[in-house]
């Protein structure tokens, strides 16, 4: 891609090993500063990760991009009325607008003829315009910088103000906001384990064994919220999709059990976050970009390669056994006299 | 003049606010409504085209319950737009148009290999390649932004829509695009129904349903693209979805769902250029948005069929007409049981008999009264001390109705238990409600079947269309 | 085991109805402890909704159903459902193991985890259908027979007293059929009450010891040798009752009616 003799930059920048990888780690100041993003990274694959696996299982994938849309005007809303990025009025206004827009859609979805996909594709789109025509309208008292909606910008969290409960000062806003719904959601799995398994594999079984599964479904899907209203400032609106859906679908060519594949948001978190910042280092681009470019990148690993349904162990599998024999399909069924 | 358009600007924080700002209201709709100015014609060009182009393409992947592809394709195409950009060093929209079409069709291809070879669900797929093609597009597009030739609009455009800017290639692009798609619903209007409809049939009577499937993703991929300047990389899957959405509630038949499509994202489009160019703030995008949202609300609840305020009306409606009809049965089978010795009976024995309040029977006797199927007298026998009993007595139409209701009811007993070997206690209940529903020719199919019968199953009388006929009382 | 004076399960009049068209048309019926029931009727009867409509999966428009003489929604711990193979998804990232735990959730208790106990219960109930093997196996991997040996380990996991299938042995190999059939006499003879949704008429006879035939309406409960007739089959199978279904189509459409009163 080097049609570029009029640049004076080529689109991929050369390669510099010392400037990615060391730099960023040189003084103490900016480990600091690198080392928030990092973090905030991690965070915001884990959590997002974690609660992704139940999401893709439970097939609600596209509604976790319709909440994520969904929010803009609770956000923008919340930022006009209180003239400012406070905590607690976004994260209120965000997470109502959010669940509002999942009620609109499973009403819309109940009581109209439209079919499922057109009732998300309708309502999320429709609240989306709502909060992009809102920020236009108070643009200015917004503070909110559209690109950043987008696909965010990570690079800017150590910017945040602190955040200080009683005098202590615990950091950049964004960053301890993160930290504790990831603790909520790791403790709100573990707790609920169970529950959240049963009612997302079979709902009759759940009502038989005398679980509150609506309650449960919409606790999921406050969590859901809150874990995107938190993690939006990092990656944007668009891409939280990605850090939903991408941990658990690379995780399942690794793994067929559900605590293994919720486990692997761990490691996965770290590849994304240290690999997406090496990445648009080098690249001098979006680190929320990158960051998904390297899910997708463990993506189309796992895919190709992953012991679980990987294309090459199917591709090895069959020509290992070309013509399963009669006997090898009869054996599936063991017959014990 | 060019200027005037800049109030149609998506995203004021980016663009010059130039709009003159002394035009009042009126001026400036006046200055949209007679098209005086050729931006505005430009961009009433470009919208309309943009409305009818995604309505039209709308229709059919939403019938298709294709609507999220519309979404995803619109994120898809990004690193194309990129690409594209790239290869011609500007905004040339051939050449972006070409590159989005290619990413476009790489995303589609992506999906279905995923859900062949692997075991991802459609919609986990389908974010898989909506974030990821949009990750690969962000990233080029701020590496673009901070080469030389690349500049602020060139993201922006995309992800938000500019309607400024909207040069002739544009809409020479949309309209290119436009009549493909208008050729597509035309020409290969029956194909596509088929194919859509049944794909193992079609191919069976030797469709090229692979060929039409691909023509299908390159019509939505163009509609897309160049949907994208204007409204930007969210709301095209609006376009797509809403109008056909709304379609889907008027009508059940292809052709009129694809032509409403159709006339519903050009009004919208339309109707939305107008409003934000009378407003000085107002972006075009998301009110085009609004405005198909109003259109779909409105027809979801005041259609004059499906809309759900007139389904709720109905059922009231039908409630009380049942209500109605229980109560003159209630009537007829009170005066039944002093074998029609009198004329009327009181409220207090309706009330009774209903197994109802007084305030409830009162209610429900006033209706009949409203309708002219009773009238209400006061007892004459009584002494003035005591409160005097209403009566109630029917009214010539009034016994008409209730026979006719009474023997329905009957007969539908009658049937249930010799024909159907209903258990006894049973009867009351289903008969009640079919006796409602039930038509005249089925009520006179069950009196031949059962040999015009005189008697009910508890032995009570039927009376027959020749009783009501001479007004039975007599 | 419970002694109780009531009856397994108990439904008076049930009614339900789809979009205004009757599909259940007051169904009374009693089933009695420990009896192997088939219910059978020809497609769209009504079979699966019965059962759908017993475990609150589908609402009712009139009529009662009573499990071990209390509300249905009081006594689902006594129930073991296993569903129809479709409803499944097979893609779900658990094994065979797991989800025959599932069935010992119930008497597990919510906050705790499941123990060792459980494990070897639900051990032993994938032995008794010949699963056991295939027991770190993830569910995609399986045949069609195998599919429902899981979900029959994980209603005995349950340790239930009234089990209600939905036609269990539909895709399912003779050998597997033959093996379902015994485990189900077993149960039987625990004293277990089973209703069984069932699709082959030409083994009904064999399997069961009660039937009951359904065609939207009851046709006939009751022992197999008096049920099981030319006759009652006819009415079942056959359609008599031209009638009762036009007007049942009526009831959705309300189109004569409108027509008439239109006029009046």
């Amino acid at each position: 891609m080097s049609k570029n003799k009029k640049a004076e930059e080529p689109f991929i920048p050369d390669f510099d090993a010392v400037d990615t990888f060391l730099t960023p780690w040189a003084t103490q100041a900016e480990t600091a500063w690198n080392g928030q993003i990092v973090t905030m990274g991690i965070l915001v694959s884990l959590a997002c990760g974690l609660i992704g696996s139940f999401i893709v299982v439970r097939k609600l994938a596209l509604m976790g991009d319709a909440i994520s849309h969904g929010i803009l005007p609770g956000l923008a809303l919340a930022f006009i009325i209180m003239q400012s990025r406070a905590l607690f009025p976004m994260f209120f206004g965000a997470c109502l607008a959010g669940l509002l827009c999942s009620l609109c859609i499973e009403w819309l979805q109940k009581k109209s003829i439209l079919k499922p996909d057109a009732a998300l594709g309708l309502t999320f789109t429709t609240f989306f315009a709502f909060g992009v025509l809102l920020i236009s309208i108070y643009g200015g008292n917004a503070h909110i910088d559209p690109e950043c909606l987008l696909y965010g910008e990570i690079g800017l969290i150590p910017l945040a103000e602190n955040l200080s409960i009683a005098g202590i000062q615990l950091g950049s806003r964004p960053l301890v906001s993160m930290l504790v719904v990831t603790i909520l959601v790791i403790i709100s799995i573990i707790v609920f384990y169970k529950q959240l398994l049963v009612t997302s594999f079979d709902y009759t079984l759940a009502k038989t064994l005398g679980l509150p599964v609506t309650l449960i479904h919409y606790g999921l899907m406050l969590l859901l919220a809150l874990t995107i209203v938190s993690a939006f400032e990092a990656v944007g609106v668009i891409l939280v999709i990605s850090m939903l859906i991408f941990p658990s679908v690379t995780a399942s060519f690794f793994f067929t059990r559900m605590p293994a594949i919720l486990v692997s948001s761990l490691p996965l978190s770290f590849v994304y976050s240290i690999g997406g910042f090496f990445l648009a280092r080098w690249l001098d681009c979006s680190i929320a970009g990158a960051m998904v470019l390297v899910a997708s990148l463990c993506f189309g690993l796992g895919w190709g390669f992953g012991p679980k349904g990987g294309l090459a162990w199917q591709l090895f599998h069959r020509l290992k056994h070309p013509h399963p024999s009669i006997i090898e399909r009869t054996n599936q069924y063991p017959i014990k006299e | 003049m060019a200027w005037a358009i800049l109030s149609l600007f998506t995203f004021p924080l980016h663009g010059e606010q130039i709009s003159a700002p002394s035009d009042s209201l009126l001026e400036r709709g006046y200055r949209f409504l007679t098209l005086s100015d050729e931006s505005v014609r430009m961009v009433l060009l470009g919208t309309v085209l943009m409305g009818l182009s995604c309505g039209i393409m709308g229709s059919l992947i939403v019938t298709r319950r294709l609507s999220l592809f519309g979404d995803t394709l619109s994120h898809a195409v990004l690193p194309g737009v990129a690409v594209g950009f790239l290869w011609s060093h500007s905004k040339d929209s051939w050449a972006i148009l070409a590159g989005a079409t290619l990413a476009g069709f790489l995303g589609v291809a992506l999906i279905s290999l995923l859900k062949k070879t692997s075991r991802i669900r459609q919609d986990s797929a389908l974010g898989l390649v909506l974030s990821g093609f949009y990750a690969l597009g962000i990233c080029m597009l701020t590496r673009i932004q901070k080469m030389e030739f690349g500049n602020q609009s060139g993201i922006d455009k995309y992800l938000f829509g500019q309607v400024v800017g909207l040069s002739s290639t544009d809409l020479w692009t949309m309209a290119f695009s436009f009549l493909l798609i208008l050729a597509l619903s035309i020409f290969l209007y029956k194909e596509m129904l088929v194919a859509g409809f049944d794909s193992e049939y079609a191919r069976s009577i030797g469709l090229p349903v692979d060929f039409l499937q691909y023509l299908l993703w390159l019509l939505l991929a163009f509609a897309v693209i160049t949907s994208l300047q204007i409204v930007g990389v969210v709301l095209v899957s609006a376009l797509l979805v809403i109008p056909a959405a709304t379609a889907t509630l008027i009508t059940d038949r292809m052709r009129p769902i694809l032509i409403w499509s159709g006339l519903l994202g050009c009004m919208a489009a339309a109707t939305g250029a107008f409003v934000s160019f009378l407003g000085s703030q107002l972006p075009t995008g998301p009110i085009i948005v609004l405005v198909s949202a109003s259109f779909f609300l409105s027809v979801l609840f005041f259609h004059h069929r499906n809309g759900l305020l007139f389904k709720w009306f109905s059922s009231r409606n039908r409630n009380h007409r049942i209500a109605l009809e229980n109560t003159l049965k209630a009537v007829y089978q009170e005066l039944e049981s002093i074998d029609f010795q009198k004329e009327s009976v009181s409220v207090g024995q309706l009330a009774k008999r209903r197994r109802a309040s007084m305030p409830q029977a009162h209610r429900e006797v006033s209706a009949l009264v409203e309708k002219q199927y009773a009238t209400l007298h006061a007892d004459q026998s009584d002494s003035p001390a005591s409160p005097k009993p209403v009566l109630i007595s029917l009214t010539p139409k009034g016994w008409g109705t209730a026979c006719r209701i009474v023997r329905n009811h009957r007969l539908w007993e009658l049937y249930l238990t010799n024909e159907a070997r209903y258990a006894a206690d049973h009867v009351h209940d289903d008969a009640e409600k079919i006796e409602h529903v039930l038509g005249e020719e089925t009520v006179r199919r069950i009196e031949r079947i059962l040999s015009n019968p005189r008697k009910d199953p508890h032995g009570k009388l039927i009376p027959s269309q020749r009783d009501i006929d001479r007004g039975f009382i007599s | 085991m419970n002694p109780s004076d009531s009856k397994p399960l108990e439904i008076h009049d049930l009614t339900v109805a789809y979009q205004r068209k009757p599909v259940l048309y007051g169904v009374d019926l009693e089933v009695s402890e420990g009896t192997l029931t088939g219910i059978i009727g020809p497609n769209g009867a009504g079979k699966s909704t019965l059962i759908k409509t017993i475990m609150g999966m589908v609402p009712s428009n009139g009529g009662w159903v009573k499990i071990f003489g209390k509300s249905a929604k009081k006594s689902y711990a006594r129930v073991g459902y296993v569903p129809q193979r479709e409803s499944v998804d097979w893609d779900f990232p658990v094994s065979v193991l797991d989800v025959v735990l599932m069935g010992r959730y119930g008497h597990v208790g919510w906050l705790k985890r499941v123990g060792k106990k459980d494990r070897i219960i639900a051990g032993e109930c994938l032995e008794k259908v010949n699963m056991l093997p295939f027991a770190d196996r993830q569910i995609g991997k399986l045949s069609g027979g195998q599919q429902q040996r899981v979900f029959l380990a994980r209603a005995l996991a349950q340790e239930s007293d009234l089990y209600l299938m939905d036609e269990p042995l539909v895709g399912v190999d003779a050998v597997t059929e033959k093996a379902i059939i015994e485990l189900l006499r077993e149960l039987k003879n625990q004293g277990k009450t089973l209703l069984v949704v069932h699709h082959d008429l030409s083994t009904a006879k064999a399997y069961f010891d009660q039937l009951i035939l359904l065609n939207m309406r009851l046709i006939a409960s009751g022992e197999v040798e008096k049920t099981f007739t030319r006759d009652l089959l006819q009415k079942t199978y056959g359609g008599r009752l031209t009638i009762f279904t036009e007007v049942a189509d009526q009831s959705a459409g309300v189109r004569e009616y409108e027509k008439e009163t239109e006029s009046s």
